[in-house]
């Protein structure tokens, strides 16, 4: 069943539409990341279900209850802001109670359920400071510990954590989880930042320019992206410019730099026809580069589902236990390949290859069919 | 290059030599030796200012001090030495001026009056600005026009602005006159407390506005939301957020407004009439019809150490850190 049921959700800001259309769910118990670039709308979003925005269109549902119309102090949601909103004239107690005073809780339960919840984000003792007396980190604890006190049925998370740094950031990701796992609530997460929404999430939405390119798990988004965006934006991807020269029942032929490769059906993920622009979009962590003599390129047909072809070292860089090489190839444009190994220097020569099965293909952004075979529908 | 600096040193004549002597002993002029003259001898005074920190500090916080002892705490002080003279300036040392005064049941309600309306003066002013800096603050695009607007009073003298409200309120005045038309009976407000808060209300407006106004544009807009988002609707959210973040704005409001009521004279004098009295027009008679000139300068020590009593309790209310003058107008 799920928790929060969005559908068909818009929100126009004027001329502007902030928010296109959306669709998603929100499983109880689940955590789930709203990514995507600055200006995508996700902020957007997260503020039509706390309640600070009203949607021009569509529904949200909590609990199979419609919450459009209804003020956010009385939506059973409750949020950790982006600079977290704090109440700087408030203890570190007060701001925690804050909500459950709200709710006419005595204060005995008060003080009792804000101890518990100073203990579960690991500030025991803390409870009589100020807020500005506290590190960006702690700081951080008290917004969760003060939106989690309610026991509220979802939590919203406007990108808390981007303000702090790297290491520290890690640390509370994984606080988050074991929080979001002890308290059993459900968690969605708004953030810029792929690394936040993969180590964190159990599914993510992705949201460019107010539309939903996608939805899935982290393993779904970074193995079969819907589209170039989602490939560009989950990890790192080469991106090979070419058009479409053939399009017949087992094979699309590409016109790739100037040479002439053919691919799998099914690597497009979306129709394609003749003389359409399109990216060939592959992952440098799957393509494997071998010692080679060979001087040129003629091997670079689809031989057995695998893709090969010789190209020359142009830059390296070790990433801990990968190297990073960028590798002009013959016939490929220049590539970039994530492997284990260090052996290969600038200006050496080498085979580049991946499997036919991992390449996606995607028709350019911005660029219209060739034909209006889509106008009918 | 080297003959730039010569010439212009011809057109310094006078100081120019103390000058070149004064640049060729420091750094800072002779790395800007093509500096003209008058930059020459400023960054000679900043030199020269800079080795002397004392001196420095003299004389930027020099004149404003001089200023304020000379028109400010050496009149006050002479106020006070007078307040203890007999009938007159020079008179026989006494405390009569006060005794009289604080055992008077007449004064002693003028005040209690003053008191009152300077309250109720204080607290219109208060709610009327809050809630006009608060819409300027948070509905409005247009906040410096329509700040404009609220300090666009300041630019005509108060005596033409409380004229142009006895016009308003007398009988048949503007006022009446309208409400004629309209078939209601008129309501002759001039002469009356309705008119004196009136016109205090209108002329220490602005005075609130502002201060609120700023305290406001600081209020961060997350923790209304916040608060919202915790539960709080918008009247909960107002005293536990707005009023307490924005509270130093506020003591500042009422201070700027209280005090200048309490002691003010000519509001009351022009729209309240004679059996309005305040006590700032108490103190008036006694320097301009009574002659009694130690008299009125004891009240006005009473009154000054009255304000400033209040000054200190609302500043400890409000905890906060300002300073603002007990000056009466």
């Amino acid at each position: 069943m799920s928790l929060l049921r969005v559908r068909g959700l818009t929100k126009e800001f004027g001329d502007l539409v902030a928010v296109d259309d959306v669709d998603f769910d929100v499983a109880d118990g689940e955590f789930v990341s709203i990514l995507g670039p600055s200006g995508s709308g996700k902020s957007t979003v997260l503020r039509m279900v706390a309640g600070f925005e009203e949607p021009t269109e569509g529904e949200i549902a909590l609990d199979d209850v419609e919450i459009v119309g209804s003020p956010p102090f009385e939506r059973d949601v409750n949020m950790v802001f982006q600079d977290l909103a704090l109440f700087p004239h408030l203890t570190v107690a007060e701001n925690i109670g804050y909500g459950l005073k709200q709710s006419g809780v005595p204060a005995d339960e008060r003080r009792e359920r804000t101890e518990r919840m100073l203990e579960m984000v690991r500030l025991e003792g803390y409870g009589d400071r100020t807020p500005t007396e506290l590190s960006g980190g702690e700081q951080q604890r008290v917004a969760l510990a003060r939106a989690l006190v309610n026991e509220p049925a979802l939590v919203l998370f406007d990108e808390p954590l981007s303000s702090l740094d790297r290491k520290l950031r890690q640390h509370m990701q994984s606080e988050l989880q074991r929080i979001q796992v002890e308290t059993e609530t459900t968690f969605l997460y708004v953030t810029h930042d792929q690394e936040v929404a993969l180590a964190v999430s159990d599914r993510l939405v992705v949201l460019d320019d107010g539309e939903i390119q996608q939805v899935g798990t982290v393993e779904e988004l970074y193995e079969e992206p819907a589209s170039r965006f989602v490939a560009d934006f989950i990890g790192d991807v080469n991106a090979v410019e070419g058009r479409v020269t053939a399009v017949d029942d087992g094979t699309i032929g590409l016109d790739v730099d100037g040479g002439e490769v053919s691919i799998p059906r099914d690597a497009a993920v979306e129709d394609l026809a003749v003389d359409d622009a399109v990216d060939v979009c592959i992952r440098p962590f799957q393509v494997r580069v071998e010692p080679t003599d060979v001087d040129d390129s003629a091997g670079d047909a689809l031989v057995a589902g695998e893709f090969s072809t010789t190209g020359v070292v142009r830059s390296r860089s070790y990433q801990g236990s990968d190297s990073q090489y960028g590798i002009e190839t013959d016939r490929w444009g220049r590539l970039s390949a994530e492997v284990r190994s260090a052996a290969f220097d600038v200006d050496d020569r080498v085979t580049v290859a991946w499997d036919a099965a991992d390449v996606h293909v995607y028709r350019r952004d911005g660029e219209e069919p060739a034909d209006d075979r889509d106008g009918g529908s | 290059m080297a003959e730039s600096p010569r010439s212009d040193d011809e057109r310094v004549s006078p100081s120019g030599d103390g000058e070149t002597v004064a640049g060729t002993d420091r750094e800072v002029a002779t790395d800007g030796g093509t500096a003209s003259g008058v930059d020459g001898r400023v960054s000679d005074l900043t030199t020269f200012l800079r080795e002397r920190p004392r001196l420095r500090t003299l004389s930027i916080a020099g004149p404003p001090y001089g200023i304020l002892l000379f028109f400010f705490a050496i009149p006050l002080l002479a106020m006070l030495v007078v307040s203890f003279q007999a009938d007159r300036i020079g008179g026989a040392w006494t405390l009569r001026n006060y005794t009289g005064f604080l055992t008077s049941e007449t004064y002693l309600t003028v005040v209690w009056r003053t008191f009152l309306i300077s309250v109720q003066v204080t607290a219109i002013v208060a709610g009327v600005g809050y809630g006009l800096a608060y819409s300027i603050v948070r509905f409005s695009r247009r906040t410096t026009l329509l700040l404009l607007l609220v300090i666009l009073p300041f630019w005509t003298s108060y005596i033409i602005r409380m004229y142009a409200w006895i016009n308003i309120l007398q009988s048949d005045g503007v006022l009446d006159s309208t409400l004629n038309l309209a078939g209601l009976p008129a309501l002759s407000l001039l002469y009356t407390d309705t008119a004196v808060l009136i016109g205090f209300t209108y002329v220490w407006l602005p005075l609130a506005v502002l201060p609120f106004y700023a305290s406001l544009t600081n209020l961060d807009g997350d923790l209304i939301e916040a608060s919202k988002d915790l539960g709080a609707g918008p009247i909960r959210t107002f005293l536990s957020v707005t009023l307490p973040m924005t509270i130093n704005g506020v003591i500042t409001g009422i201070v700027l407004v209280f005090i200048p009521t309490f002691g003010s004279f000519i509001t009351p004098r022009l729209l309240g009439g004679t059996n309005n009295i305040m006590i700032g027009m108490v103190i008036e008679n006694q320097f301009k019809s009574a002659f009694n000139w130690p008299f009125g300068a004891a009240i006005g020590i009473v009154i000054s150490v009255v304000v400033v009593v209040l000054l200190v309790l609302a500043t400890r209310l409000g905890g906060g850190l300002f300073g603002a003058g007990g000056e009466t107008s």
